[in-house]
């Protein structure tokens, strides 16, 4: 089970540059609706990626649903060569996305990300409205209902 | 990889697309009472409520599993 507290201080507090999207992004703005993994999109460089997979080495990442034993490593060369990575670790899911379909890439989403104070750290957390804008570009039916969800938190939050 | 804006994903009043017909009609299941109580809360309670959420999930399932196996 995904340990959120655990994997997000873990990434904070390595300094490695992300932004956290998808339900956990959707969580921090109102959102009720249970998600399993902790989503992020990670700048792609090359001091970032040796950061992430430092970080990540303790905890054994490895390919979600991938058969077992199989010589995966998420070694910089394995990253680079990459670009997104659904990964399970003993703190929980993780997914490690380069690219975000329909937000683009880490520098791309940072300008209009926000700041959010969350488990005693700084991080960084796509606005509602970029949550709204990917899942609208994603297209997928299960997200009708999560698009729903957030536009009534935007209304509701702006009303207050 | 093009990047949408949320100019490019809201709908004008004039440029609605059926897409937002199918979110309106999405709304209307929404209880939002649970919204406001969460918009009141701090950052680090909804992510401590979504674990517990998370916790009461898995706990669901691993009796469903137990439920089915008959153990």
């Amino acid at each position: 089970m995904t340990d959120f507290a655990a994997l997000i201080q873990r990434l904070s507090d390595a300094a490695i540059e992300f932004i956290l999207i998808g339900g956990v992004a959707a969580t921090v703005h109102g959102s009720v609706r249970l998600t399993r993994d902790v989503d992020v999109v990670y700048a792609r460089d090359s001091n970032n990626v040796r950061k992430i997979c430092d970080a990540l080495e303790k905890i054994r990442p490895y390919l979600r649903g991938a058969s077992k034993g199989l010589p995966f490593r998420l070694d910089p060369p394995t990253m680079t060569a990459g670009l997104n990575f659904t990964l399970t670790t003993d703190e929980g899911d993780l997914d490690l996305l380069g690219e975000m379909t329909g937000g683009g890439t880490y520098e791309q989403l940072l300008p209009r990300a926000v700041r959010i104070e969350m488990y005693g750290r700084t991080c960084y957390c796509l606005s509602i409205d970029q949550l709204i804008a990917a899942k609208r570009a994603a297209g997928r039916p299960r997200d009708i209902d999560a698009i729903a969800e957030l536009e009534i938190i935007r209304e509701r939050s702006t009303r207050t | 990889m093009r990047v949408y804006t949320e100019r490019d994903t809201m709908s004008s009043t004039s440029g609605r697309s059926s897409l937002d017909d199918v979110v309106d009609a999405y709304k209307a299941g929404i209880d939002v009472t649970l919204i406001d109580v969460n918009l009141r809360r701090s950052v680090d309670e909804r992510l401590a409520n979504l674990q517990r959420f998370l916790e009461f999930a898995e706990e669901l399932r691993r009796a469903g599993r137990e439920l089915a196996t008959g153990k």
